[in-house]
């Protein structure tokens, strides 16, 4: 290991048994952009749908081409912010909900860069609320990956702003009386330029909807949907990891196929939609920006 | 394209793969593996099966992937890797 000395000057054991052996890494693509000197397995419960996230993740990087040292990782606080520590690349991992602030002044100090912004749905839309509306005003060159999975996980089971009515949480004992955030129309509404849903059962269509995001200069969204099976599926008896990735694939119709349906079942319908909302095209705020710090350059003497 | 047989009829030197299409080869790292039970359940040629003393999959009928890449992209601790073989 090439950071020994680190480890050696803070005092700290390198376990060797948690090491995969050296050619491990090797076997595919997707390993090689992990952290060769972190410890794995992940701390997520066993058949969480955030490490299939960032495996798509990784995946539409790898896809993209781009340089590690070109993209930055950006976290809040929780379950899904826990993502950005297993990957080689630039990574912040930044106070809860502001997630979104610290890589608008990223974005604006490295205009370079791909900035990603990783976020779970309690962080962006609750805690960070503020910022995800504000963002997509502005239209920052930043791409918003919100991984729903319902519920604050991390932290017990609290209900979240995405919550579904009547679903039980442990601040909800008797069915949550709140109707959830759409974070898509959401984000539409705010003025994003890029909008896409999927699940963590479609996690190929979710590789193509991030590799798109990513390339997108304006400011984009990618909202993942997932599952949280050790509190929110144990106090609504959902059933195991399985279970609940397969009423993902169920409970789920793709946004081509639910066009092609009559006007009057499309009104019913309850199942998730996936597909691409929005792609459009506005002027970018670091773009707006740079050209500002030219007219007002020139124009003085 | 373990296997290869002889068709009846045709001159024995002749011989075709046992199965068409493309083939697959599975590597499991147990280590990371967290027995979440995603990649047998789903698995569409039923490569793998539980090993209920390990809870680890075990990899029983490595002769019927086809390559699919379902395990390796939905494991959520990124312990499978499936390649493509010529």
């Amino acid at each position: 290991m090439n950071d020994a000395h680190i480890y050696e000057a803070h005092d700290l054991k390198h376990d060797e048994g948690q090491l995969p052996p050296e050619n491990w890494f090797d076997r595919s693509e997707t390993l090689q952009k992990l952290r060769k000197n972190k410890k794995f397995p992940t701390i997520w419960c066993s058949g969480c749908g955030i490490g299939i996230v960032m495996g798509a993740l990784i995946r539409a990087i790898d896809h993209l081409g781009l340089d590690n040292d070109k993209v930055a990782l950006v976290a809040g606080i929780g379950c899904t912010a826990r993502m950005a520590v297993y990957m080689d690349f630039n990574t912040l991992h930044t106070t809860h909900g502001r997630a979104l602030a610290f890589a608008t002044g990223l974005k604006i100090a490295r205009p370079d860069m791909k900035v990603i912004a990783i976020m779970g749905d309690g962080d962006a839309l609750a805690i960070g609320g503020n910022h995800f509306i504000h963002t997509a005003r502005r239209n920052m060159g930043i791409t918003a990956l919100v991984v729903n999975n319902t519920i604050y996980g991390m932290t017990g089971g609290q209900y979240s702003p995405t919550t579904p009515l009547g679903g039980r949480a442990t601040t909800a004992p008797y069915g949550n009386i709140e109707p959830p955030f759409p974070i898509c129309d959401l984000a539409i509404a705010a003025g994003a330029t890029y909008v896409a849903r999927s699940t963590v059962y479609h996690a190929l269509e979710l590789d193509k909807f991030l590799a798109e995001a990513i390339s997108k200069d304006g400011f984009s969204v990618v909202e993942a949907v997932s599952y949280c099976h050790t509190t929110f599926g144990r106090l609504n008896k959902l059933g195991t990891a399985t279970d609940m990735m397969r009423s993902l694939k169920d409970n789920s119709i793709a946004k081509s196929a639910l066009d092609r349906l009559p006007p009057e079942e499309q009104a019913v319908n309850t199942k998730i939609v996936r597909g691409k909302f929005i792609d459009t095209d506005r002027p970018q705020y670091t773009q707006v920006y740079a050209n500002l710090i030219t007219r007002v350059q020139g124009g003085e003497k | 394209m373990a296997e290869v047989i002889a068709i009846p009829g045709q001159p024995q030197n002749v011989v075709l793969p046992a199965k068409k299409g493309p083939r697959g080869e599975v590597f499991i790292y147990a280590t990371w593996c967290k027995g979440c039970h995603i990649c047998v359940e789903f698995c569409p040629p039923k490569v793998l099966a539980m090993d209920a003393d390990e809870n680890r999959p075990r990899i029983v009928a490595p002769e019927k992937c086809t390559a699919c890449h379902f395990c390796d992209t939905h494991c959520p601790d990124l312990a499978i890797v499936v390649r493509k073989l010529e």
